[in-house]
């Protein structure tokens, strides 16, 4: 088992969650498959069987949302000293562009 | 009056920390290749603590190793002679200088900002077919002068850091305000005493002024590096700044924006895992 997962309370579990190793009962028996999609029966099911927790994978977790006011701000903070009318410092300009695109995640046409 | 004489500056060079013997041989060394690796290997792995630094830099994910090296001979054999020579000088260096002398002065930003600088360096020169070992010791040492000042002089390096934070000037202007003499001045003389190949010294010394004739190429890429990672906000600090960039330094690179972004996100990947690594 390699995936992330986390050990959930069945209570906590809904179904349309995915199991990320085999469920077993008390005497060893596999009762549900690594990978299976839960639904409401299955659960249901579980706890006559004295299951209680479930290992439930876990979803890569989604990059976390730029706030690109934010960014744009810093941006402007670090890159204080480069003037974006100094056409003699196009040097820094284009770095700051490129930064600016980095960090915004804008798209670029290689 | 903080202002530094010469001498004062000589001076307080020859009373640095000195790096162990087997570093010092490695570093003026740096660009000759009949060397005796297999004593090499011996001599470094009696220093136990930089052969496990070493070892962590040498199994990071920046030299994707299929296998986990476990001793300096070995790390030869995999990565090569010159790249691990390169990371038992960066293990033994980011280790050698006293930290907490001088207040206002930022010890682990400081090492922050020259290790990320390393990383960026390396990756440009891959991408120009550059040494890329010599350019990652010329990006951690680039800034190598600084050290020297507040270790020497850490009274008047104080001064220099209040004299920056009031100007919001850069680090140069403001140690040439205070000191009369500047951190390229303080690097170039520790490259002298520590005996720097005349490459490493030239971007040590050209690092700000990559267009003087005779700067060397060094000296533009550890340029563009050391812009790249103020611009990348690496260290976080509050009054980061990024500095000029050299358009003659900027042309010389030749790269165009898609590589750039690459070449971003692999300076910080790697900026991660080994400040994770060396600022343990």
């Amino acid at each position: 088992m390699s995936a992330p997962y986390q050990l959930t309370p069945l209570a906590e579990t809904r179904p349309g969650m995915v199991l990320s190793d085999v469920v077993r009962d008390g005497k060893g028996n596999v009762l549900l498959a690594q990978g299976l999609v839960l639904t409401e029966t299955m659960l249901g099911s579980l706890a006559r069987h004295g299951v209680d927790m479930l290992p439930i994978l876990q979803a890569e977790p989604a990059p976390p949302p730029i706030d690109p006011e934010a960014i744009q701000c810093r941006l402007d903070h670090v890159f204080r000293k480069q003037d974006r009318d100094d056409l003699g410092d196009w040097a820094t300009g284009i770095l700051r562009r490129y930064v600016e695109d980095y960090r915004l995640q804008r798209e670029v046409n290689a | 009056m903080n202002r530094l004489t010469p001498e004062q500056l000589a001076a307080g060079v020859q009373d640095l920390p000195s790096l162990p013997a087997i570093v010092m041989e490695l570093l003026s060394s740096i660009e000759q290749e009949d060397i005796d690796i297999s004593v090499l290997a011996k001599k470094v792995s009696y220093d136990q603590a930089l052969t496990a630094k070493t070892l962590r830099l040498a199994n990071s994910s920046s030299f994707g190793l299929q296998v986990k090296v476990t001793t300096i001979q070995q790390a030869i054999t995999f990565l090569g002679f010159q790249t691990t020579r390169n990371l038992i000088t960066t293990a033994a260096i980011t280790g050698c200088f006293p930290s907490g002398r001088c207040p206002g002065f930022r010890d682990k930003a400081f090492w922050r900002h020259s290790i990320a600088t390393a990383a960026c360096a390396r990756a440009l020169a891959r991408r120009m077919r550059f040494n890329q070992d010599i350019a990652f010791t010329a990006g951690l040492l680039h800034d190598i002068g600084r050290l020297v000042l507040v270790t020497a002089h850490p009274e008047a390096y104080g001064a220099v850091v209040q004299w920056r934070a009031q100007h919001d000037a850069d680090w140069q202007a403001a140690e040439q305000a205070v000191l009369g003499i500047d951190h390229v001045d303080a690097g170039v003389a520790l490259a002298d005493h520590w005996n720097f190949s005349g490459t490493m010294r030239q971007a040590i010394a050209y690092h700000h002024a990559p267009d003087v004739h005779g700067a060397g190429f060094l000296a533009a890429i550890v340029h563009v590096a050391n812009a790249i990672v103020h611009a990348l906000d690496l260290t976080a600090e509050d009054d980061e700044l990024v500095p000029r960039v050299s358009s003659v330094a900027w042309d010389a690179m030749r790269l165009n924006e898609e590589a750039y972004l690459h070449l971003f996100r692999e300076t910080e990947l790697q900026f991660g895992e080994m400040s994770a690594i060396l600022m343990a």
